[in-house]
């Protein structure tokens, strides 16, 4: 790649933790976030969940927001962890007008919809929230929280949705459109993809095991992290140092099902070469995969079968830490990426929780805590619709 | 550079700005158009709305181009833009859950509840193996548009794209307005 | 049984919208799955569904449906003895 993608700040919100410095320590510690439903209002109570540990009233506190005012779940945990992102980039609110602001999101407002959907359709009441319902509202909501950006997109490729959204950032920045992009995700659970993954079947009602034969499912997560993309002349003019280098990233379509994956993970595959190849990177540097790793049946064998086609037996130590947050859909490519950028810069290989059994044919994820120095990390995700990412993150030389 | 266009709304059909004639309307019309010019692919009618637009869409863009051979390729993207996500899907599945004493969450009905199922759909139909897309703006905006398909350009392996305005309210309220574009 | 069998089969068409398929052009002692209808797995996941909306029987574990969507015959069959409506 010709010019690097400096990455200068992050943020992130989920089950682990309301900052990196909670994050970072649940994550040393190997401490899941996963547990009973406590925030949504649903009858599903058997299913576990990584719900991030605030309530909406709590949230809207924390940011200084009056409680008469309309938000989203999606949204606030979006401005928790963009707050975060901003500062720890030096950025504030009269510079924003020169900066982008795209994420990802698939759910949006549907929190608030299916609270006052009856009121709306019966008494007529509660409409103010319809307007904050689809999913451009929230990324809208969310940056203007701070400001007003240059531009604000929003992307929705389902579970890929934040890697997808840091892509385009990327793609922005080499063009040469943009000096600084914000990029990431964020969604919240709700109760319409909840019954719709039941509905599917895949999730389990113990806590999630990837890439263990026993696997049944996944747990489903939320939160939100943002990424703050620069190029190097930016960076060097504003004196801020690169946490990491964002050197290569591929997006790839599995062309093989609406929800399911090929069994010979065809999509995940080109993904990660791609991502490799735009880094010019061989297989054999790779340090560290933080896998999609859902936990379902279906996921973790395509997925094993990639990286064992990509990097036949030497597959690089590889976990999902998803035991650790639940799936965070939409907001999962860039909750990882920050958990990979975490394990960049203070050297250690996150730990699949929850394994104890191999798959047939599968790959052994890291079950231990391991500390080692790390170059280049591969991070996955995978959305519905076959669509494909896996983000290639680089220590920055000194 | 644009190769091929296709507009189809709920009465009107156009293909490199030639009307094409027909019958029906709404999305019985999308029905009339698979059934005059695809034919062979009965998934066509599990798709919601949304996906029967890009899938017929995609199907006359690629007609006129000609040459289908169907063999793997990834130089070909398929990104689209919209307003409305997959409301007329989510409507749909909602239905199904709406009624506490009638609960039963459709799994067919749910996989549809994304905007990018469609791209995925075009392409499974096609073997198409790169990048797709699916970006929700607030209006129609050719320089929205255009700017995100230059930037998918940078990816080296894309050489074409299936892209453009693909929206869908519901039954009778949608618009296709897509087409065939190379590298210059 | 031959009633529910055609029954099933409007059922099967209705619930996967197999539009352009007739009662008749189904066998009922075929595959549901693979070369038969080219049905995949939220079709069998939407067959799950149907049991339990028209005839009463909850499946826990997509799993059986493996062995229950063999044929439309052993559909029947196994909706003749479980059913609770």
């Amino acid at each position: 790649m010709t010019k690097p993608i400096l990455i200068t700040g992050t943020g992130v919100v989920s089950a682990i933790g309301l900052d990196k410095n909670e994050t970072l320590d649940a994550l040393l510690n190997n401490r899941s976030g996963v547990g009973p439903l406590v925030y949504l209002k649903t009858d599903h109570k058997e299913f576990p969940v990584g719900e991030v540990k605030l309530s909406d009233a709590e949230m809207r506190k924390r940011l200084n927001i009056n409680d008469n005012a309309i938000t989203t779940r999606t949204a606030l945990m979006g401005m928790i962890a963009l707050d975060e992102a901003l500062k720890d980039a030096k950025l504030t609110s009269d510079m924003l007008p020169k900066i982008g602001f795209i994420s990802g999101t698939t759910v949006g407002g549907m929190d608030m919809s299916e609270q006052y959907y009856l009121d709306y359709i019966g008494e007529s009441t509660h409409k103010e929230y319809i307007a904050v319902h689809d999913c451009g509202s929230c990324s809208e909501m969310t940056a203007n929280h701070f400001g007003k950006f240059a531009f604000i997109t929003t992307l929705s490729t389902a579970c890929s949705s934040a890697a997808n959204a840091i892509i385009l950032g990327a793609n922005m920045i080499r063009c040469g459109e943009a000096d600084i992009v914000v990029v990431g995700g964020s969604e919240c659970i709700t109760k319409f993809h909840l019954n719709g993954f039941n509905a599917l079947m895949i999730l389990d009602t113990k806590p999630c095991r990837p890439f263990d034969a026993t696997r049944a499912g996944l747990n489903l997560g939320e939160g939100a992290a943002y990424l703050v993309l620069e190029t190097e002349e930016s960076a060097k003019r504003r004196g801020v140092k690169a946490q990491a280098i964002l050197s290569g990233y591929g997006n790839a379509c599995d062309a093989f099902h609406q929800t399911a994956s090929s069994p010979d993970g065809e999509g995940a595959y080109r993904a990660m070469k791609e991502a490799l190849q735009l880094a010019d990177i061989q297989p054999d540097k790779v340090d560290y995969i933080n896998a999609h790793g859902t936990g379902t049946p279906n996921n973790d064998v395509s997925e094993s079968q990639a990286m064992i086609r990509l990097f036949g037996k030497n597959v690089p130590p590889m976990s999902s830490t998803k035991p650790f947050t639940g799936h965070t859909t939409s907001a999962s490519g860039s909750i990882e990426a920050v958990f990979c950028i975490l394990a960049l810069q203070h050297g250690f290989l996150p730990v699949n929780l929850n394994f104890s059994q191999p798959m047939e044919d599968g790959i052994v994820p890291v079950h231990q805590s391991v500390k080692k120095e790390l170059k280049h990390i591969l991070c996955n995700a995978f959305g519905f619709g076959g669509n494909d990412s896996s983000l290639l993150l680089s220590k920055p030389e000194l | 550079m644009i190769k091929h266009n296709v507009y189809i709304s709920p009465d009107k059909v156009l293909v490199d700005g030639k009307a094409l004639t027909h019958n029906e309307k709404g999305s019985a019309l999308l029905t009339e158009l698979y059934r005059n010019n695809v034919s062979d692919y009965p998934k066509f009618f599990k798709m919601d709305t949304l996906s029967k637009l890009g899938f017929v869409a995609s199907e006359l863009l690629l007609n006129a181009e000609g040459n289908r051979d169907f063999e793997p390729r990834e130089d070909r993207a398929v990104i689209f833009f919209n307003k409305h996500a997959s409301l007329q899907a989510d409507t749909h599945y909602q239905s199904t859950i709406q009624d506490p004493e009638h609960f039963f969450p459709s799994p067919a009905a749910f996989v549809y509840t994304l905007p990018n199922i469609v791209t995925g759909e075009i392409a499974i139909r096609n073997k198409y193996f790169g990048e797709t897309s699916f970006i929700v703006v607030e209006d129609y905006d050719e320089k929205i548009i255009e700017r995100n398909l230059k930037n998918s350009f940078q990816d080296p392996m894309t050489k074409s794209i299936i892209g453009g305005w693909l929206d869908c309210l519901d039954e009778e309220h949608f618009e296709a307005k897509i087409f065939l574009l190379y590298k210059d | 049984m031959d009633e529910l069998i055609y029954k099933l089969k409007q059922e099967i068409i209705e619930a996967l919208n197999l539009e352009d398929m007739k009662p008749e052009d189904i066998d009922e002692n075929a595959s549901l799955f693979g070369e038969g209808l080219g049905l995949d797995s939220i079709d069998a996941l939407e067959l799950i569904v149907l049991m339990e909306k028209n005839y009463g029987i909850k499946l826990k574990d997509p799993a059986q449906g493996k062995e229950i969507f063999k044929s439309v015959t052993v559909m029947a069959d196994f909706i003749q003895k479980n059913r609770t409506k």
